[in-house]
């Protein structure tokens, strides 16, 4: 869990670095956030924990692939936003969580798909926004191949 | 409420956006910009030891590329769902397009959402990055 203020000079810095143009985004001081801005999240809140649960450990123990994060990759992402867009002067608290572990059988092996989610409440206790995350663990003993 | 009415039909397309060619600054930018600064995309030496030529933008990167796009085409603060898969590595001097298509229109009461599919595709017209959005349609 963490703190995390929507901060207008993040936001401009964020869009400008996406090539979006919008004036909202880079002139209005209640500036609405763009659609994958939450991934920013990571200055204010340490995601890889969710790799160290022991629910994330227990899951990929049962399907026999090791969670080594030197063998991660990030393979999804998806935004959910409920009501009004986040916007500059906002503060949100966030909540980690893991949804599931699935084994996937590649090409080069199987892997570990790791589901997991984090979500952004309001100062006033709203849902405002879910971030679906699907990452994966590349098996490196015991592969498909 | 028809198809019409939220100025949008199902299979309609729009002009598609070109971004890059990629540079190194622009994959510095979105990583100091995002927080995520996994060498891979920054350090050529560590990504050709790791066996790549180079090495290769930031997935996140051209997912944002279509966030801006669709924002461009449908508002800033109407967007209620934005997926995004990571398909292919782009390296840089890569010329990505980005294109949208309606799939579709949800009504529910008196608002409707305007399913779009998302594609960016890369110079020889692989897909690198796709996904789906939903934005609230103008009432």
């Amino acid at each position: 869990m963490a703190v995390m203020p929507i901060e207008r000079g993040k936001i401009r810095e964020y869009a400008a670095a996406t090539g979006a143009s919008r004036a909202e985004y880079l002139d209005d001081p209640s500036a609405p956030i763009p659609p994958t801005f939450l991934a920013t999240v990571v200055f204010w809140d340490n995601l890889s924990r969710v790799f160290d649960l022991p629910e994330t450990r227990a899951g990929c123990a049962a399907i026999g692939v090791v969670p080594d994060v030197r063998r991660l990759l990030s393979l999804e992402q998806e935004y959910v936003f409920h009501g009004d867009i986040l916007h500059a002067g906002e503060t949100v608290t966030t909540q980690l969580g893991l949804d599931s572990v699935e084994l996937k059988e590649g090409r080069s092996g199987s892997m570990a798909l790791v589901h997991f989610t984090v979500s952004f409440t309001d100062t006033d206790g709203r849902l405002r926004a879910e971030c679906y995350y699907t990452s994966a663990f590349l098996n490196p003993i015991g592969g498909g191949e | 409420m028809t198809a019409s009415s939220v100025g949008v039909q199902p299979g309609q397309t729009f002009p598609p956006r070109k971004f890059g060619p990629i540079s190194m600054t622009d994959v510095v930018r979105y990583q100091g910009a995002s927080g995520d600064l996994n060498p891979m995309h920054h350090d050529d030496e560590m990504a050709r030891a790791a066996g790549y030529p180079a090495s290769f933008s930031v997935g996140m990167l051209g997912a944002g590329y279509l966030a801006a796009y669709c924002t461009e085409l449908f508002g800033v603060r109407t967007v209620r769902r934005f997926r995004t898969r990571f398909r292919k590595v782009v390296y840089r001097g890569e010329v990505l397009t980005a294109r949208a298509v309606v799939r579709g229109i949800r009504r529910s009461g008196d608002t409707a959402c305007v399913e779009l599919g998302l594609e960016l595709v890369d110079s020889t017209g692989a897909v690198v990055v796709d996904g789906s959005a939903e934005f609230l349609a103008e009432s």
